[in-house]
């Protein structure tokens, strides 16, 4: 187990510096260099920028030196675009916004997901499983930039019942409209692939002998039927955060909510190369996190794999 | 008579609408006894077995009676069901390979039929399957009863099935084709212990095969399917001896042996019957060498004859001389 | 001599061949046309090319003509209506909602099929050389295939449309390249089964370049295949170029996609305007559902899995 998890490790490193070198590589090859905008920058901004990126050394110096900064000392420098505030600090104020309504979709996501797929299939053809089903295939099909309006268009212009948007420090009616918005196409995916993947494992051999052996329903399916049929799910998992992590920034925008995409798309907007690239290692240093989790979970729940 | 079947049929509904596996099986076994239920696949043997357990398919239904000891099996709450499954009857399959699951020490998924069906204690179950898993011979039980299932070859697993089949000591133990997937020499190691077994445990047996040769040495009474119906059923000997049925005698015909000295195996014409839709007579009908007028019109019913039954328009010295 | 049962064995097989000789497409379409959801889909997204391509001359006014009588005022003289020829109401800088809709609508389509384009032959290219070369090159590719797929692209593509420059070339490049990775793991899956098959062998044996066998034999084996999750990939790319433009990233003023329409359209809901979200929202809908019924249609009746 120590070896496939060192292993994994072996790539994961490689995989998150090559992505460093090249979000490096692209801001420079900008046109014109990444400092040269329409509007001039403030004479503190380029101060600050002088002083962190050493603009007249070598190009491989600076580049050694921001990879130095970002993998030892988790340093992102100086914002482009405000004076006194450096990246961190902004990936300190939106982060842990991010992560809370995430978290929150993925649980949401994860067990109402599953729980969906695994009805659907105990109840083959009937309205459950076509009403289950029926679902799936509508929120497919909303991404969630359609999600957020809608909701919003329901819960608080029509019904009044929910804000439209903010954070208020993470208050509850705050975070229901984003995690619903994030989490329902994936809940939908992981309820398809949990329904057909229970399905198939259902119909399985060892199910039989399960069945066989006076095995009451109940601990058939959770106790002998469940750990398969999550396999396909655990695998989704990977994929399915990334998008999550993708769509945050539509969440962050439609709802105001101030976490990292906002910043993100403001950064945008405003040529903040270092706010940009800092998010973009970030995340995705985090989905490489998270895959390595995903396989080492993988790995744990079958046991015919072999390390 | 411990298990009594009679006119079972099995239903399935699909697409291009209803199939007859089974259709009006009747036949009982007694305690201690070994039945052999022999057909060419498709011939609804499997479907009877499953029918008797309580497991067929979602879209399967089977009407008619089977009374396991007096108990009616087919109107059966789930939960009675349960409790007949295991302990009084148990059930191995063809492929061990898939049978057993993957995800599961072998420990736990034996050991979990003693905790349930007879309250053992997690520990007392594992030591206890430990001795069934000496007794079905498999090396060193104690050690690799933790072992999953991939970490055995395909002879063991199977052992592994019949030792956790016997766990509860059933009075009927029914093999489907418990041999098919298995190396020759394999096949017969689990023959000699299944009848070993029934030695030892006084365990009555349903052995369903298509491999007349298995069935030779190892059964009282061998039954013949075709087309979800019984064709022929007697004793063994009996029945290898002089086929009563053109059937039997073609199946009996295409078994390879050493000692007759003939230069091509023989085969059975034709293909076996679309089960949707089954001929109005006989369902043999349009493979057999002897076909007389009324073949394509009446059903042969099962009747007795000459100590055994056999359902067939010709009579005995007619096929015996084909 | 030929003996009778070899006549007729021999006549069989020569009826079975005529049978497959024009069964794969023919089989194929007949089973399409079967599928009353695939064939629904095809005439609803046969109306929508057409109301993309024509829908202009039925406009009354321009795309891009800003009404400034109506600008900030829309909302009670924007109104849809006939009569005024602002069949689908105007936006808030009073230019008409039909128009840009239909411009919308093409640029979204046009996105969707070159970026899925660009996908599709980088995906399969890819996959089918990992897949016949196979060895170690296979492994690295298909690893390198894997690293990049925990990678959070749409992150490095704004990134790159942020110093590149923001234009519908980029747009089609950047969403194609970061979709190939499915389509080459498809591919090389086909290809592997495909590469043992004898007429492969035969021009290996013949002396036909690798290169030459790659283009000639193996690729258009592949096309059922690739046909399909084309098909399937279209609607996708359609939601990640909404993706960009919602955020404001993506297709530039005057022209627009979809995606813009529903931002814009978002962003004025509590105004009373809500005819510029819906509008473009449900031609979004009705041509993602479209392009999945006619993609599922075509996966059941082409994708040899299933048979």
């Amino acid at each position: 187990m120590y070896t496939f998890i060192a292993k994994r490790l072996a790539v994961a490193v490689p995989t998150l510096l090559i992505l460093i070198i090249f979000s490096f590589v692209l801001m420079f090859a900008a046109p014109g260099g990444p400092f040269t905008n329409e509007r001039p920058l403030p004479a503190a901004v380029m101060d600050n920028i002088n002083a962190r990126y050493g603009l007249d050394q070598p190009y491989w110096k600076q580049m050694y030196d921001y990879v130095y900064n970002v993998v030892f000392r988790f340093d992102f420098g100086p914002s482009f675009q405000y004076r006194d505030r450096t990246v961190n600090d902004v990936i300190a104020q939106g982060f842990p916004v991010t992560l809370t309504y995430g978290a929150w979709s993925a649980l949401v996501a994860l067990v109402v997901g599953v729980s969906l797929g695994i009805v659907a299939a105990l109840r083959q053809n009937t309205w459950l499983d076509y009403l289950a089903v029926g679902i799936t295939i509508g929120a497919q099909a909303l991404p969630n930039f359609v999600m957020a309006p809608v909701l919003v268009l329901i819960f608080t212009l029509w019904l009044g019942w929910l804000p439209g948007g903010g954070w208020n420090g993470g208050q509850w009616n705050h975070v229901i409209l984003p995690v619903i918005a994030l989490s329902t196409s994936y809940m939908a995916s992981i309820a398809r692939i949990m329904r057909s993947s229970m399905l198939e494992v259902m119909n399985s051999n060892f199910i039989r002998t399960a069945l066989a052996k006076g095995l009451p329903m109940r601990r058939v399916v959770m106790r002998h039927a469940l750990k398969p049929a999550l396999l396909p799910v655990i695998s989704y998992l990977g994929p399915a955060v990334v998008g999550m992590i993708t769509g945050s920034v539509v969440i962050d925008v439609a709802f105001s909510t101030g976490g990292i995409g906002q910043f993100f798309v403001n950064s945008a907007f405003n040529r903040d190369y270092a706010v940009i690239m800092g998010i973009t290692i970030l995340v995705g240093a985090l989905t490489i996190l998270f895959n390595l989790l995903v396989d080492v979970l993988y790995a744990w729940v079958d046991p015919k794999i072999r390390y | 008579m411990l298990l009594d079947v009679s006119d079972l049929t099995v239903t399935f509904r699909t697409n291009d609408g209803p199939v007859n596996a089974v259709n009006g099986m009747s036949f009982s076994v007694d305690e201690k006894e070994t039945l052999a239920i022999v057909g060419e696949s498709g011939s609804g043997k499997s479907q009877t077995a499953f029918a008797i357990m309580g497991l067929l398919a979602k879209n399967g239904a089977s009407t008619g009676k089977v009374a396991f000891d007096g108990t009616d099996m087919l109107g059966l709450s789930p939960k009675q069901l349960n409790k007949m499954r295991a302990q009084q009857i148990a059930m191995i399959f063809q492929d061990p390979m898939t049978s057993l699951n993957p995800y599961l020490r072998v420990s736990d998924q034996m050991a979990e039929v003693l905790q349930l069906h007879k309250g053992m204690s997690k520990r007392a179950a594992v030591a206890e399957a430990a001795h069934m898993l000496d007794a079905v011979r498999i090396p060193d039980a104690k050690a690799r009863i933790t072992m999953y299932p991939h970490e055995f070859s395909g002879g063991m697993r199977q052992r592994i099935m019949i030792a956790m089949a016997l766990l509860c000591r059933p009075r009927l133990l029914i093999a489907d084709e418990p041999t098919t997937a298995l190396d020759v020499t394999v096949q017969a190691q689990i023959m000699e212990l299944l009848a070993a077994i029934r030695d030892e445990f006084g365990t009555a047996m349903i052995l369903i095969t298509h491999d007349l040769g298995i069935v030779a040495g190892s059964c009282d009474k061998t039954l013949v399917m075709y087309g979800g119906q019984i064709m022929e059923q007697g004793d063994t000997e009996g029945l290898f001896e002089h086929p009563s049925h053109p059937y039997t005698k073609g199946l009996l015909r295409a078994v390879p042996r050493i000692d007759r000295d003939d230069d091509e195996l023989l085969t059975i014409a034709g293909e076996p019957p679309d089960m949707s839709n089954l001929p109005k007579g006989c369902p043999f009908m349009p493979r057999c060498d002897i076909v007389k007028d009324q073949c394509a019109v009446v059903k042969p019913a099962l009747q007795f004859d000459g100590g055994r039954k056999r359902a067939c328009h010709a009579d005995r010295a007619e096929v015996a001389n084909v | 001599m030929i003996s009778q049962s070899d006549a007729k064995l021999l006549n069989d097989t020569a009826a079975l061949a005529d049978v497959r000789g024009r069964s794969l497409w023919e089989d194929a379409r007949r089973r399409f046309f079967r599928n009353k959801a695939a064939v629904a889909g095809l005439f609803v997204l046969i109306a929508i090319t057409l109301f993309a391509v024509f829908g202009s001359y039925f406009a009354k006014y321009e795309a891009d003509f800003v009404d400034f009588s109506l600008m900030g005022a829309n909302a009670y003289q924007g109104v849809p209506s006939f009569s005024s020829g602002h069949y689908f109401g105007t936006d808030i800088d009073g230019r008409d909602l039909f128009a840009r809709t239909v411009q919308g609508t093409g640029i979204s389509l046009l996105v969707g099929i070159v970026g899925s384009l660009v996908a599709v032959i980088v995906g399969t290219l890819y996959g089918a050389t990992a897949g016949y070369v196979g060895g170690r090159t296979d492994g690295t590719m298909m690893r390198i295939v894997d690293i990049l797929m925990s990678i959070p692209f749409m992150f490095v593509l704004i990134l790159m449309l942020v110093i590149f420059g923001r234009s519908i070339l980029m747009l089609f490049i950047g969403i194609g390249l970061i979709s190939w990775l499915d389509m080459s793991r498809i591919a090389r899956g086909q290809t592997l089964t495909i590469k043992n098959k004898e007429f492969v062998e035969a021009a290996v044996a013949t002396g036909v370049s690798p290169f030459t066998i790659v283009l000639r034999h193996i690729i258009p084996n592949l096309l059922g295949i690739v046909i399909v999750y084309a098909t399937l990939l279209v609607p996708q790319m359609i939601i990640f170029e909404s993706f960009i433009s919602y955020l404001g990233l993506g297709v530039q003023e005057p022209n627009t996609s979809l995606g813009a329409l529903i931002n814009a359209g978002a962003n004025q809901m509590s105004n009373g305007t809500l005819w510029m979200l819906l509008y473009p929202l449900a031609f979004f809908l009705v041509t993602l559902f479209a392009f999945f019924f006619v993609g599922d249609g075509l996966r059941d009746s082409l994708d040899p899995k299933d048979r």
